[in-house]
């Protein structure tokens, strides 16, 4: 383990004082819906041109850490992931909310992200060169089967009619379809129109149809968003640590899954928060209360995206290749910085490296008290603000925050449109969640089926391309197990029941 | 009040269904689109989600007919549809004055009308003062951070050029 005196240089008052400012810049961009840990970190990025390599890799971690943490107070007090990596934190964060647990689940949220985050970190500190290759070992066939695991998880969130999310996802396929086609530049699905020629941006369909739904049923009564109880209850610090301590294999398995996942260039970390959800669930004992506000949920989403801030900086430093979007422009700043990234560089720039690496420890440890006093703060303002203030607040950030995405009006129309027909379609039992999953994963599906498509046609071996991968043997498995797993646990418990009432 | 959608227990689920054939309708135009393009890199995934669309929305139709089951969809008691529609139009109309009139004006306007729609505690002086003075340094306070910190070119409008 590298020395003593990388982590003395992490500690020295300027990267403190830079790690606690990062988390806090992060923090809030990343709570605001439509500003996404990319963003955030593209627009400070020109604040560390004149910082020494590793201040201003200290900074830029902080803020990519922050961002991911505080994209999970909007999925879990308004419905609305304030970055893609928060989507599944949505699905147990705002029933939570609902119920009067929004300071619970913001709490555990922040708990779970400091672990996952110290997770990912210790495996950059102690594995990166050896984890780098698993980055190598993933071609386009591995991507595809890896989005169909992610498809796997309709079946847990059609909430009761699996037909309605099947159908719910493949019209996410499809959108995620509109546009100028990535492998043959066909337009596809624009009818002529201009506006839908860029295609549909996903952080901008995922405000749409998970935040405008929650406006238009707030506005419609005078009923209080969130359920609230008078009494003071603080952080619940207490009780989200024992449950905490309770799912402790859950955080740490969610992780290590964040981690690998964060390892593959372009996955991220929405991916990563879908697959640990999905593994979480299956292996819960509470699975049926998945989706319905368990504090599992939470913890697995969140500890995963986390983790890929870690994961993904190992092929960007090892090989040079992004992990994750942010970082991609990490890797430019650090290109201008003239820090060269690549196998020789854990040992030719020791020090920057291995001082980031625990900059990004401290990071992350500081993130539990500011995120604990921002997610309470949040917490208190959404519940006391009065309904007048809150819903208009919401619509505003809504646009703002989409148009900021790609500086365009049509995005926020489609945001709109998307949000009214996923409320519409919500009234009639199509859930808004397999739309978003097929709108995320479709384009990921889509480019792995025909790159190995491709290669399997040419090599004369479609079949073995598809099933005779390692790698994409186990993830097939993996799916199998998930998609399976609840019809064989059934049948087991079904056969020893039996064997107990017989005995 | 957020309830199941099942008024009547072991009736047919008829917006489901309705809603399963404007998803046949909607695959089916994909797949006539699909026509259009030349390479099969581009059609092969489309058509195959349109056609498994089709698939599920057959069988959900078919299987609603041969053994209803009722409607799992959600409603609010209670709900005020002109304050829905007033929601969604303020902000498309709110969107489609954004190059004219300029960001600044078209939030104001938009969270002026959301709040009218949102409101429903009696308008009293303190409120009638205190409200749009924070809506107005809501929407001024997010302009000037999205503008000029994170320097996202919003919109000036006509107006203002």
């Amino acid at each position: 383990m590298p020395g003593i005196e990388y982590l003395l240089e992490a500690l020295t008052p300027i990267n403190i004082l830079l790690a606690l400012g990062g988390v806090i810049a992060g923090t809030v961009i990343g709570s605001l819906p439509g500003l996404t840990a990319t963003m955030a970190v593209a627009v400070l990025v020109p604040i560390t041109f004149t910082m020494p390599p590793a201040s201003a890799l200290i900074l830029m971690g902080a803020i990519y850490t922050g961002a991911i943490y505080g994209g999970a107070y909007a999925a879990i007090l308004l419905n609305t992931p304030g970055t893609p990596s928060a989507i599944a934190t949505t699905f147990d964060g705002f029933p939570m909310a609902k119920r009067g647990d929004g300071d619970l689940a913001v709490t555990l949220a922040c708990l779970a992200s400091v672990v996952g985050g110290l997770v990912g970190a210790a495996f950059l500190l102690m594995l990166a060169p050896p984890l780098a290759d698993v980055a190598l070992a993933f071609g386009p066939v591995e991507y595809f089967w890896l989005a169909v695991f992610g498809l796997t998880l309709i079946s847990a969130l059609s909430e009761g009619n699996l037909l309605k999310g099947l159908i719910g996802a493949c019209f996410g396929l499809l959108l995620a379809c509109i546009g100028v086609a990535e492998i043959s530049a066909d337009i596809r699905f624009t009818f002529g129109s201009q506006t839908l020629l860029g295609g549909i941006e996903t952080v901008s369909a995922l405000i749409g149809l998970y935040c405008i739904p929650v406006l238009i049923d707030l506005v419609a009564t005078p009923d209080k968003h969130l359920k609230v109880t008078h009494q003071p209850r603080g952080f619940r610090f207490l009780e989200a640590l024992a449950i905490s301590w309770k799912h402790k294999l859950n955080l740490l398995r969610s992780s290590v899954v964040g981690t690998l996942v964060g390892i593959l260039p372009g996955a991220g970390g929405s991916i990563a928060g879908l697959v640990a959800y999905s593994e979480a669930r299956r292996s819960s004992k509470r699975s049926e209360h998945f989706g319905k506000g368990e504090p599992e949920g939470i913890q697995a989403t969140e500890s995963a995206n986390n983790a890929t801030v870690g994961g993904g900086f190992i092929p960007t430093l090892v090989l040079g290749i992004p992990g994750t979007p942010p970082d991609a422009v990490i890797l430019g700043a650090l290109l201008i910085q003239g820090v060269r990234t690549g196998p020789n560089l854990f040992t030719s720039e020791g020090s920057i490296v291995f001082t980031f690496i625990y900059g990004l420890f401290l990071a992350t440890i500081l993130m539990l008290p500011i995120g604990l006093v921002i997610g309470r703060y949040a917490y208190k303002t959404i519940i006391t603000v009065p309904k007048a203030m809150l819903v208009p607040t919401v619509a505003f950030m809504t646009m703002i925050g989409t148009y900021a995405i790609r500086n365009s009006t049509s995005d926020v129309v489609i945001m709109i449109v998307l949000g009214v027909v996923g409320w519409v379609l919500n009234r009639f039992g199509y859930s808004p969640s397999p739309i978003v999953l097929g709108l995320i994963l479709g384009s990921i599906a889509e480019q792995g089926f025909v790159q190995a498509w491709t290669i399997g046609a040419a090599t004369d071996d479609l079949v073995g391309m598809f099933f005779g991968r390692p790698i994409s043997l186990a993830i097939i498995a993996l799916i199998l197990l998930s998609l399976f797993y609840p019809l064989i646990r059934a049948r087991w418990l079904g056969t020893s029941r039996r064997k107990v009432r017989a005995d | 009040m957020l309830t199941d959608n099942n008024a009547s227990p072991g009736g047919r689920d008829t917006g489901g269904m309705v809603v399963a054939v404007v998803f046949i309708l909607l695959a089916a135009l994909s797949l006539w689109d699909t026509t259009t393009m030349a390479d099969a890199d581009s059609y092969v995934f489309p058509r195959a989600i349109a056609i498994a669309m089709i698939v599920f929305s057959i069988v959900l139709i078919v299987g609603n007919l041969v053994r209803p089951v009722p409607d799992n969809g959600t409603v609010v008691e209670g709900a005020s549809t002109p304050r829905r529609v007033g929601l969604v139009a303020a902000m498309l109309i709110g969107t489609a004055l954004m190059p004219y009139v300029g960001f600044v004006l078209s939030g104001l306007v938009v969270f002026a009308a959301i709040m009218w729609f949102a409101m429903y505690d009696r308008w009293t002086r303190f409120r009638l003062i205190v409200y749009p003075l924070v809506g107005i340094a809501i929407v001024t306070g997010f302009y000037t951070i999205f503008a000029k910190v994170l320097l996202v070119p919003l919109p000036a409008g006509l107006l203002f050029d």
